[in-house]
């Protein structure tokens, strides 16, 4: 093969083995973006929600608490028990989403029992408020009812807040993990490709450069014209073996000069 | 062996001299000193042909 189409050949695999480089580190950052994206979607946003259903069911019981204290002024009591359903209402959606996305099979369990809690606390506390407003403000015989009912629900929610956290490492963890191994082979392939194409390219001159260095102390001997014992071997079909091929004619040629002198000088001695 | 090489040499010679048997030489890197030595092979001979005609084509020089 010849060495213009051997360089030819070398660069054109050079080209192809940085645009394969750059398509899979390119996939490898798409994959990795996705999973950080899956992750933000998902657990991430589920924790956030979590978290906002928490405080919210902590404002539905300081509403309720807002009622007992300021609920004998009948403008407060109105305010305060619009609030209260509001943030009933707001814990109830919040929870109900959280329980359609949530996947884990624990935290949907621990959902279901807090949704069933919070409906049976609501009942409670409407028994309550009527009691409240029947008793005309009467907060002791409301808050009897009432009373230490929100422990379980709030026990069960920090459960779920806990459990969406400790998944939401998990999944951080596993995401991390993911961007390291792919790093790493993204690393591995492009350091192989590039370490078996400088060997290719290292044989490929160190070739050249040992077939030119011989050729050239043949050139320099043909120069001085001390052919003495001087063979030329070539080898292989490129253009450095054309070139040793003119080499030999050169040699002959001046081997034949020689001969003819010689015999030129035979005959007139 | 090669011996027919030898009148290749002589041919050329007769009709153009030293340089045409340098040309020869050359062209087919078989010296006359060693055409008698060499193998008489189609390649070699092709090759003294064709160098032969060429030098009758455009000369020695």
């Amino acid at each position: 093969m010849k060495i213009s189409t051997k360089l030819a050949l070398f660069y054109v695999s050079v080209l192809a083995v940085f645009c394969l480089l750059s398509f899979g580190l390119t996939a490898v950052l798409r994959s990795v973006t996705a999973g950080y994206g899956a992750l933000l979607n998902s657990p991430v946003r589920q924790i956030d929600e979590a978290r906002v259903v928490q405080v919210d069911f902590k404002k539905q019981v300081q509403e309720w608490k807002d009622i007992l204290l300021r609920g004998h002024n009948p403008d407060d009591l109105i305010i305060y028990t619009k609030q209260f359903h509001t943030q009933e209402d707001r814990v109830r959606m919040g929870a109900q989403a959280l329980y359609a996305q949530v996947q884990d099979a624990e935290t949907r369990e621990l959902l279901g029992q807090f949704i069933a809690a919070h409906a049976e606390l609501g009942q409670k506390y409407e028994q309550a408020y009527q009691a409240y407003v029947a008793g005309n403000a009467d907060f002791k015989a409301a808050d009897k009812i009432v009373r230490g009912r929100d422990r379980p629900p709030t026990d069960l929610f920090d459960t779920v807040v806990q459990r969406l956290d400790t998944l939401v490492g998990q999944s951080v963890r596993a995401q991390e993990q993911s961007a390291r191994n792919a790093r790493n082979a993204a690393f591995g392939i492009a350091g192989g490709l590039l370490a078996l194409m400088g060997v290719i390219g290292f044989l490929l001159v160190r070739d050249i450069v040992h077939r030119l260095s011989r050729l050239k102390a043949v050139s320099d001997r043909l120069a001085l014209a001390d052919i003495s014992g001087l063979t030329i071997d070539v080898t292989g079909r490129d253009e450095i073996a054309e070139f040793g091929n003119s080499m030999k004619g050169v040699h002959a040629a001046i081997q034949e000069l020689l001969h003819l002198s010689s015999t030129e000088s035979t005959v007139k001695v | 062996m090669g011996a027919q090489f030898a009148s290749y040499y002589e041919k050329v010679g007769s009709e153009f001299g030293i340089k045409g048997r340098m040309k020869l030489a050359l062209l087919t890197a078989i010296p006359s000193s060693s055409a008698s030595t060499e193998d008489d092979s189609p390649a070699n001979i092709q090759k003294f042909e064709q160098a032969v005609a060429q030098i009758r084509k455009t000369g020695a020089s």
